[in-house]
C-alpha cells in the first residue's frame, strides 16, 4: 500500500524544488504469478514492486530525471535531478504545453478482486487449463500456461498543484503449444489482458485448446508461398498492422525535432484512400490501453490520426504538443516508476466498413488470408509483422492452412493498397504490450474489422 | 547488504531445509542526446531482494524492491513459503562453500564519472557526425551495481561490477525516404576514443552505403551477415542450447551432443572469466563459481547450459548458468558467448558473396517459430553485392532460411567481430543460398 501521508509527503517536497516544473510519480503493485512448463508447475507466487520517479525541468535547461525504490529520499532524489536539469543548457528551451491544475482520485470496480482469491485457486485454474492443451495430442511435446494479476496504487503530484489517484488492474491468461514431430516444431500462441477482475478469465478453455489444435495442425501445414499478392488480415493482425505501421510514426517525439519527418508527416496530407480512418482513443471503456490520465497528468482523451484517407493528428505529450503547437492527447505514458513518460499509444484502431469476410476473399484468384499477430516491428516507413498462421485463397475460397506467413512492407504504398474493409470491427484483447525506448511490455489494445490489401510482400521461402 | 541476508535467514529459521537470496542493489546513470543536444539526464537506483527457499521438499520464492524494514522481510518471507506450499518438489544442489575465481568486473574510473564526463563521450560521436539532414541521437549509459548472494550450505560473496554503453543513431528522411544506422560500444571500461571514433566510421560507412537505393536481387544467394544483421542465426542456436529447452524435448540439437551438427568453422565458448566484458562474473546468481565452458567445438554440439533447477530434474550438474532478477525464479542465461572469430578482411567477405546480399540489419527478429532455426525477416538495413563490390542500398527486400540448415555450410568467417550488447562476441559470416524476395 501506498503511505497514507503521501499526499502530504509529496507536496511538501515538490515545495522544497527550485526547479520551474517539477512532478513525482509514486507507484506499488502487488503481483500474482503463476506459470506451468508442460507438465510441471514452474511457479506460483506474489510479488511487491514499488518506488518512485522524479522529473524537473529549469528554464534553459534540459530533463533532469531521478528513478529509485527507497520512497523515504524523495526530497534528495528531486535535488539531484535539478542538479542533473542545471548541467544542461539548451539554447532552444523544453517548453510545456498549458494544463490545467487537477485533483482526482479513481478507484475501478473490478468484476472480482483477484487479491483476495487464494494462490492455490489462482495455480488450479491454471493446472486445469494447462491440462486442456496436454491432452489434445501426445504430439504436444510442451506447453507454456501463465496466469497474472497487477495491481498497481499510481500517484502523481506536480508543481502546478496537481495530485492525482488511481488503481490500475490488470489480469491475463497466455497459452502456448509446442507440437513436435519429428524434426518438425511449431508453436502456437493465445492471450489474454485485461484491466478487469477475477471472473474476466474464467470460462476461457476455448483459448488453451485453440493454441494446442493449431500447434498440431501447423505441423503437416506448408510454408506459405512467398511474394506480392493480395493479402486479407484478420481483424487481430489488422489490429497489429496499424500500431506497428502507421501508428509509432504518428508519435510525436518521431517528428517534433525533424524538420524532414516533419514535412513526410505534414496533416492534411493523405495517406490511404477514403476507405481509411484510423484513431487512438486512450478513453475507450474497459480496454487495457485505456487510463484516465497518463503519467504527465493530462485525460486521456479520443484523438482521429487519419480520416477518410488523410492525415488530421497525431500522438502528444506536454513537450511535443508545445513544441508543434498543437494540443496534448494524453499519449505520455511509462511502463513503470523505472521509467520517464513517452510518447506511447493507448488503444489504437482502424474503423470497419462494411460486408464480411467472404465478401473480401470472393474476388481473390490467389492470394493470403494472414490471421492472428505473433508480433511486429515498424523500421519508421518499413514494417514487419508476423501472422500466428495463414491460408492461401484460392478461386475465392480459403484453401489450405500455411505456416511461416511473415508481412512486410512501405507504410505509404501500404495504406494505398486497402481496397476494402469489412463491418466486423473488434478490440483484440490480447496480453504482451508495446516496446519502444527500452520501455517493455506498456498494456495497449488494438481494435480493427478484416482488412484487405490489393497486394502486400509475404515472405517466405522462394523456389531456388 | 551482507547482514540483510542474514536478516531473512534468521525469519525463515526451521520453516525451511534450506534458502538463498540474492541482493543487486543497481545505479544506472543516463544521458540523452536528442538531434544533436543533450536533452535528458536520468538517474535509476533500485534494490531488490530475491529469495528462494525449500520446504517439505518444495521450492517457493518471492522478490520485493521494499527493503524498507522488518515489516516488508516477514512480508516477503511469507510469500516465499505461501509459493512453497503450492511449490513443485525439487532437489537443489545448493553450492557449497567454494573460492571463485577472481575476474575483473570493476573499473573504478567507470564508477567515479561525473556526468560532464559522460556527456563528453557522447557529445564525441555527436559532434563527428553532424551532417545536413542527419537527425542525430545518442546515449550514454553508465551503470554500477553491487551484487550479494548468500545461501544456507555456507556459499556467500559480494562483488561490484559496472558498465558503460555509448551509442549513437543516424536518421535521414528524403521525401518517403528513411535511412537510419546505429552503432555502439559497450563494456566494463571506459571506452578509449578510437572505439568511439570507429563507431563513427561504422555509422558513416552504413549511411554512405545507404545512399543510392537499387534493385534488391531474388532467389536463392549467398549473403554476408555482419554481426549486427545476425541475430536470426544466433537467436535460435541460444535457444537450442539452453538445457531447459533440451529438457522439454523442443531442442533441435538436443540428441546431438557429440554430432558435427554444423560446419567445422562454427565454435561457440560461454565465458563468465573474459576480463572487461559486461556478463563477466565471479560466480553465478545460484553462488555456482564461474568457468570457461565450450559449447560447439568445429562444429560439434559438446554440452547445454543448465541452472540449478532444470540441471537437479535432467540429472546433471548447473554449468553456473542461473540469472535471477528481483521477480520470479532464477532462469538460465549464458554469460559472454563468443563466436570464434575468422580470418577474412571485408573485402574478402564480399568476393566470397559474389553476387547476392550483405544483411546489417533485419525487422522482426524473435518473432515466429524461433525455436525451430526457421526466420523470413524484412531487410531494415541491406546492400545489394555485384561482383564482389557493394552496389547500393535494397529496400523492400525480405530474407528467409532456416538457421540450423544455414549454419552447416559457411562459405567464410570475418575477423572483425562485435562485443553485441557488450556480452556476445559475433563476427560476420557469409552463408550460401539464403532465400531472397523482394516485391
Amino acid at each position: 500500500m501506498l503511505p497514507a501521508d503521501l499526499r502530504d509527503r509529496l507536496a511538501e517536497a515538490l515545495k522544497g524544488s527550485r526547479a520551474d516544473y517539477a512532478e513525482v510519480r509514486v507507484e506499488h503493485t502487488r503481483s500474482t504469478r503463476v506459470a506451468f512448463r508442460g507438465a510441471r508447475l514452474e511457479g506460483a507466487g506474489e510479488s511487491v514492486d514499488g518506488g518512485g520517479c522524479v522529473r524537473v525541468l529549469s528554464r534553459g535547461h534540459g530533463w533532469g530525471v531521478a528513478s529509485f525504490t527507497a520512497l523515504d529520499d524523495i526530497p534528495a532524489m528531486l535535488a539531484a535531478a535539478e542538479e542533473m536539469s542545471r548541467a544542461i543548457h539548451l539554447e532552444r528551451p523544453v517548453r510545456l504545453a498549458e494544463m490545467p491544475r487537477r485533483e482526482d482520485v479513481s478507484v475501478p470496480a473490478v468484476d472480482g478482486d483477484p487479491r483476495e482469491v487464494p494462490l492455490g485457486e489462482k495455480r488450479r485454474l491454471l493446472e486445469h487449463l494447462n491440462g486442456l492443451m496436454l491432452a489434445v495430442s501426445p504430439k504436444i511435446a510442451d506447453t507454456g500456461a501463465s496466469y497474472f494479476d497487477n495491481w498497481t496504487e499510481w500517484a502523481f503530484a506536480n508543481s502546478e498543484g496537481s495530485w492525482l489517484y488511481e488503481v490500475r488492474p490488470e489480469i491475463g491468461l497466455s497459452a502456448q503449444a509446442t507440437a513436435r514431430d519429428g524434426d518438425t516444431i511449431e508453436r502456437s500462441l493465445e492471450s489474454l489482458g485485461l484491466r478487469r477482475g477475477w471472473r474476466s478469465v474464467q470460462d476461457r478453455e476455448g483459448m488453451f485448446r485453440a493454441a494446442a489444435e493449431r500447434a498440431l495442425a501447423l505441423l503437416a501445414a506448408p510454408t506459405v508461398e512467398g511474394g506480392t499478392l493480395p493479402v486479407v488480415l484478420d481483424p487481430r493482425l489488422a489490429g497489429v498492422f496499424v500500431h506497428e505501421a502507421f501508428g509509432h510514426l504518428s508519435e510525436a517525439d518521431f517528428v517534433y525535432e525533424n524538420p524532414e519527418a516533419r514535412a513526410m508527416m505534414t496533416l492534411g496530407r493523405r495517406f490511404g484512400s477514403e476507405l481509411v480512418n484510423i484513431g487512438d482513443d486512450g478513453s475507450a471503456a474497459g480496454l487495457r490501453g485505456t487510463l484516465p490520465y497518463d503519467d504527465e497528468g493530462t485525460p486521456t482523451q479520443r484523438t482521429p490520426l487519419v480520416d477518410h484517407g488523410v492525415l488530421v493528428g497525431r500522438l502528444h505529450s506536454r513537450e511535443t504538443a508545445a513544441a508543434m503547437g498543437e494540443a496534448p492527447t494524453g499519449n505520455a505514458r511509462a511502463i513503470d516508476f523505472r521509467h520517464p513518460p513517452i510518447v506511447r499509444m493507448t488503444n489504437t484502431y482502424i474503423a470497419g466498413g462494411s460486408g464480411t469476410l467472404d465478401d473480401l476473399i470472393r474476388d481473390i484468384p490467389l492470394g493470403v488470408y494472414a490471421v492472428d499477430a505473433v508480433g511486429g516491428q515498424t523500421y519508421l516507413e518499413n514494417f514487419s509483422f508476423t501472422a500466428a498462421h495463414g491460408y492461401m485463397i484460392r478461386g475465392g475460397k480459403l484453401a489450405e492452412l500455411v505456416k511461416d506467413v511473415t508481412l512486410a512492407g512501405n507504410l505509404f504504398q501500404s495504406l494505398a493498397a486497402i481496397d476494402a474493409l469489412a463491418g466486423d470491427f473488434q478490440w483484440n484483447q490480447m496480453g504482451g504490450g508495446c516496446g519502444k525506448g527500452g520501455q517493455f511490455p506498456l498494456p495497449v489494445t488494438e481494435g480493427a474489422p478484416h482488412v484487405r490489401f490489393r497486394e502486400l510482400l509475404v515472405g517466405g521461402e522462394v523456389a531456388a | 547488504m551482507r547482514i540483510a541476508l542474514d536478516h531473512v535467514f534468521d525469519r525463515i529459521g526451521r520453516r525451511a531445509e534450506g534458502a538463498d537470496a540474492l541482493i543487486r542493489s543497481e545505479s544506472q546513470l543516463t544521458l540523452r542526446f536528442e538531434t544533436g543536444r543533450l536533452k535528458e539526464t536520468a538517474l535509476r537506483q533500485e534494490t531488490g531482494l530475491n529469495l528462494r527457499l525449500v520446504t517439505g521438499g518444495r521450492v517457493g520464492f518471492a522478490g520485493t524492491t521494499d527493503l524498507s524494514g522488518s515489516r516488508a522481510l516477514d512480508d516477503v518471507v511469507a510469500r516465499a513459503l505461501a509459493s512453497a506450499l503450492e511449490g513443485e518438489p525439487c532437489a537443489l544442489a545448493w553450492p557449497a562453500a567454494t573460492r571463485c575465481d577472481p575476474v575483473r568486473t570493476f573499473d573504478d574510473t567507470v564508477a567515479g564519472l561525473d556526468v560532464a564526463t559522460l556527456a563528453a563521450l557522447g557529445r564525441r560521436m555527436v559532434d563527428q557526425l553532424a551532417r545536413d539532414g542527419w537527425q542525430v541521437s545518442a546515449s550514454v549509459d553508465r551503470f554500477v551495481e553491487e551484487t550479494t548472494f548468500a545461501n544456507t550450505a555456507g556459499q556467500t560473496f559480494v562483488y561490484r561490477s559496472t558498465a558503460i554503453a555509448v551509442s549513437a543513431e543516424v536518421t535521414r528522411v528524403k521525401g518517403d525516404d528513411v535511412l537510419m544506422a546505429y552503432d555502439d560500444v559497450t563494456a566494463m571500461a571506459v571506452p578509449a576514443g578510437t572505439k568511439l571514433d570507429a563507431a563513427v566510421a561504422r555509422i558513416v560507412t552504413r549511411m554512405e552505403r545507404g545512399e543510392r537505393v537499387v534493385e534488391p536481387p531474388e532467389g536463392k544467394l549467398p549473403v554476408l551477415f555482419t554481426p549486427s544483421g545476425s541475430a536470426c542465426l544466433f537467436l535460435p542456436l541460444r535457444q537450442a542450447l539452453s538445457g531447459k529447452t533440451v529438457l522439454q524435448g523442443i531442442s533441435p540439437l538436443g540428441d546431438k551432443v557429440g554430432e558435427p551438427a554444423f560446419d567445422a568453422t562454427l565454435d561457440l565458448v560461454d565465458d563468465p572469466l573474459h576480463p572487461g566484458r559486461t556478463a563477466s562474473r565471479p560466480a553465478d546468481d545460484e553462488g555456482v563459481p564461474s568457468r570457461r565452458l565450450p559449447l560447439i567445438e568445429h562444429g560439434v554440439v559438446r554440452r547445454f547450459v543448465y541452472d540449478l533447477e532444470t540441471a537437479a530434474r535432467a540429472g546433471t550438474a548447473s554449468t553456473g548458468h542461473g540469472r535471477r532478477g528481483t521477480f520470479g525464479k532464477p532462469a538460465i542465461a549464458f554469460s559472454n558467448l563468443a563466436m570464434r572469430l575468422g580470418d577474412a578482411d571485408e573485402a574478402a567477405l564480399l568476393g566470397a558473396v559474389g553476387q547476392g546480399l550483405v544483411v546489417e540489419d533485419l525487422i522482426g527478429v524473435g518473432q515466429g517459430n524461433v525455436i525451430s532455426g526457421a526466420f523470413s525477416h524484412p531487410v531494415a538495413l541491406a546492400y545489394r553485392v555485384d561482383g564482389g563490390e557493394i552496389t547500393g542500398r535494397v529496400k523492400d527486400a525480405a530474407v528467409a532460411g532456416n538457421a540450423f540448415e544455414l549454419l552447416k555450410r559457411i562459405r567464410m568467417v570475418g575477423r572483425e567481430g562485435k562485443w553485441i550488447g557488450g556480452s556476445r562476441l559475433v563476427p560476420p559470416i557469409v552463408l550460401d543460398a539464403v532465400s531472397v524476395a523482394r516485391r
